[in-house]
């Protein structure tokens, strides 16, 4: 049997591998920009670097996975489900890339009240984008219960949406110490920060549905 | 001369090929799980095989039913159960090849006054009813147990559908081999009784007169699954399969156990042996099971909106194809005898000891000469795909590495 299985076999450690990169893209997304907030520069330098190589490495991975699986007629009746899975996951990385290097080029400048809300908002998005993870590790050995591991993703990105709404609240009517292009720079910034909770969500929705379809 | 009457056989041997292989491999080739290429070559590996080792029960059944004794006859009767499968697929209406041979060899019956054996008959048509019910128990059973292991055993789905994979070419092969053994009979059992050919001795083992005719139609639904199922198997396949893999596996190996069961002597003796009912050994319909199988599935999933048409159209069958059959067979045996003057059988009593037709034709000969040629093609093959297999791995690996080289 292992001779069959040896390409499926293949294909696993690469699937686990791309999660996991993923995984670690968004710890190091959540430590940059902790450490922009509070002014590590060197240390988010270090954290933009590192994201760019696992953003090499899973484009790398998710190209080797799409053609393994098309070559070697993996998982035929799910295919375009894990390669959209898989595509969307990507999305996060790429997210993930684009915001930190919106905080490298534009360098936006965090009010001082601003900065521990900032941090709840960088952490619930992370926290969104990470809750994913399992239920897609899962989807794989135990699709039954990939539908209440999602239920975090969906409260985190909830919770995401509200600190976001106060922070915007807060900059537009209440800090008028700052004018109005540094608040308009500041909504941006909260959006970038903002788009990876939205991402994992779109992931999750797909997720859901294709659990669904291995369950009945 | 002999293998001009064989022709209608043959000729109802390769349609059984071109539809009844996609009862087996349908789903597997239908969801690319396996190339047509490959289930086409072990499904008619597995048919021949069938047909010359296990062929001869349902065979036996279609003897009793009616044994025509003169190859005019049989050339007519084929004909006509052919020409009315034909003419039903064409009509896309559901048709059974073994349905179409008994209305067919009753036609006969009535034509040369011989009587129709009523307990065969009442055994055969239970089996029309009984097939698909045993296939639908069968399939919920296995359902359950394979829904069971997959939701303890938490392996990988990637894992578990390469084991379903692997599963289907092997349920596949003996999918095919149940056909060959249990439908043979519909193909070459009304030939039986009218051809006596010298045994054929390969050294091995000796294939006697009936297992050379069921070569020879085994080698004809081999054709018809090479040359014509491709289409039935990526059509008929998909609708199989968006069930799920597994219940495409579940369903499939639920026709093969039906179909094994109901041409197996050696089960029928076996219960005979422990005191129970001996199992009929009968032709059944691999289409009708398949039926049964998927519904007994979509019952047990709690499918509320069961498809009465389907279940109509099945009970039609299984009274407008033996009539029609029968109809056309008794006007055919008419016009055979009357127009052409071909002797097309007698009052079985009246019926001497059948003609000895290796005489004229030293049929053994040629047949050594088949045998090897099949032996030498399926080496080929082997050898074939295993360089191709090879080769696919060799320049994905080339491009890979011509993709990264480029990349950096």
């Amino acid at each position: 049997m292992s001779v069959f299985n040896r390409n499926s076999k293949r294909t696993i450690v690469k699937i686990d591998e791309f999660i996991d990169t993923i995984d670690l893209g968004i710890l190091v997304f959540r430590e940059g920009i902790r450490s922009y907030i509070k002014g590590d520069l060197e240390a988010f330098s270090t954290h933009l670097n590192k994201v760019d190589q696992l953003e090499a490495i899973a484009d790398r991975l998710q190209r080797e996975i799409e053609n393994e699986m098309i070559t070697y007629s993996i998982l035929p009746q799910h295919r375009e489900d894990v390669v959209k899975l898989i595509e969307e996951l990507d999305e996060i990385m790429d997210g993930i890339k684009s915001s930190m290097y919106e905080f490298d080029i534009e360098i936006p400048e965090i009010p001082a009240s601003l900065h521990e809300i900032m941090i709840n908002l960088n952490e619930a998005s992370a926290n969104a984008a990470e809750e994913l993870l399992p239920a897609v590790r899962a989807y794989f050995r135990a699709p039954h219960t990939v539908r209440e591991k999602l239920l975090k993703v969906y409260y985190f990105e909830s919770e995401t949406d509200k600190i976001a709404y106060r922070i915007k609240r807060k900059i537009f009517h209440e800090m008028h110490d700052i004018d109005l292009a540094h608040k308009a720079h500041m909504r941006y910034i909260i959006h970038h920060i903002e788009k990876i909770s939205d991402l994992a969500q779109t992931g999750a929705d797909l997720l859901s549905a294709m659990s669904v379809k291995l369950i009945i | 001369m002999i293998l001009f009457f064989l022709i209608s056989g043959l000729f109802l041997g390769w349609s059984l090929g071109a539809n009844d292989a996609s009862n087996v491999f349908g789903s597997a080739v239908g969801s690319k799980m396996i190339t047509f290429r490959k289930a086409a070559v072990i499904a008619s590996v597995f048919v021949i095989l069938g047909a010359v080792i296990q062929g001869a029960g349902a065979s036996n059944t279609l003897g009793k039913l009616g044994s025509v004794n003169a190859i005019g006859g049989s050339f007519t009767v084929a004909l006509a159960a052919a020409v009315t499968v034909y003419m039903m697929t064409r009509l896309s209406l559901p048709v059974s090849t073994t349905q179409a041979i008994v209305g067919a060899i009753i036609g006969w019956n009535l034509f040369t006054g011989n009587r129709t054996d009523v307990a065969t008959l009442t055994t055969i048509v239970s089996t029309w009813i009984t097939g698909p019910i045993l296939g639908a128990i069968f399939a919920v059973l296995l359902y359950m147990v394979i829904r069971r292991i997959k939701r303890r055993s938490g392996i990988h789905l990637i894992i578990f559908e390469s084991y379903i994979k692997t599963g289907l070419i092997i349920v596949g092969a003996f999918g095919a081999y149940s056909l060959g053994a249990n439908n043979i009979a519909n193909v070459m059992g009304v030939f039986v009784p009218a051809f006596s050919l010298e045994d054929l001795n390969l050294g091995i083992f000796t294939l006697s007169s009936a297992r050379q005719l069921f070569l020879l139609g085994g080698l004809a639904i081999a054709a018809g699954i090479i040359t014509y199922s491709k289409k039935v198997m990526e059509t008929v396949g998909t609708g199989i399969v968006s069930l799920s893999s597994e219940a495409a596996f579940v369903v499939v190996l639920s026709q093969a156990l039906v179909l094994f069961i109901f041409s197996s002597s050696f089960l029928s003796d076996l219960l005979s042996r422990a005191g129970l009912p001996r199992i009929p050994l009968v032709p059944v319909s691999s289409t009708q099971v398949i039926v049964g199988s998927v519904i007994g599935i979509g019952l047990y999933k709690g499918v509320r909106n069961l498809n009465f048409r389907i279940l109509g159209e099945i009970a039609t069958g299984w009274i407008s194809t033996p009539v029609i059959a029968g109809i056309l067979s008794f006007f055919s045996l008419f016009f055979v005898r009357n127009i052409f003057n071909i002797d097309i059988g007698t009052k079985i009593h009246d019926a001497g000891p059948a003609e000895n037709l290796s005489k004229p034709w030293n049929i053994s000969e040629v047949m050594k000469y088949v045998i090897l040629a099949i032996i030498a093609a399926g080496l080929i093959m082997v050898i074939y795909y295993y360089l191709l297999e090879k080769k696919k791995e060799t320049e994905f690996r080339r491009s890979e590495e011509r993709f990264w080289k480029y990349f950096k």
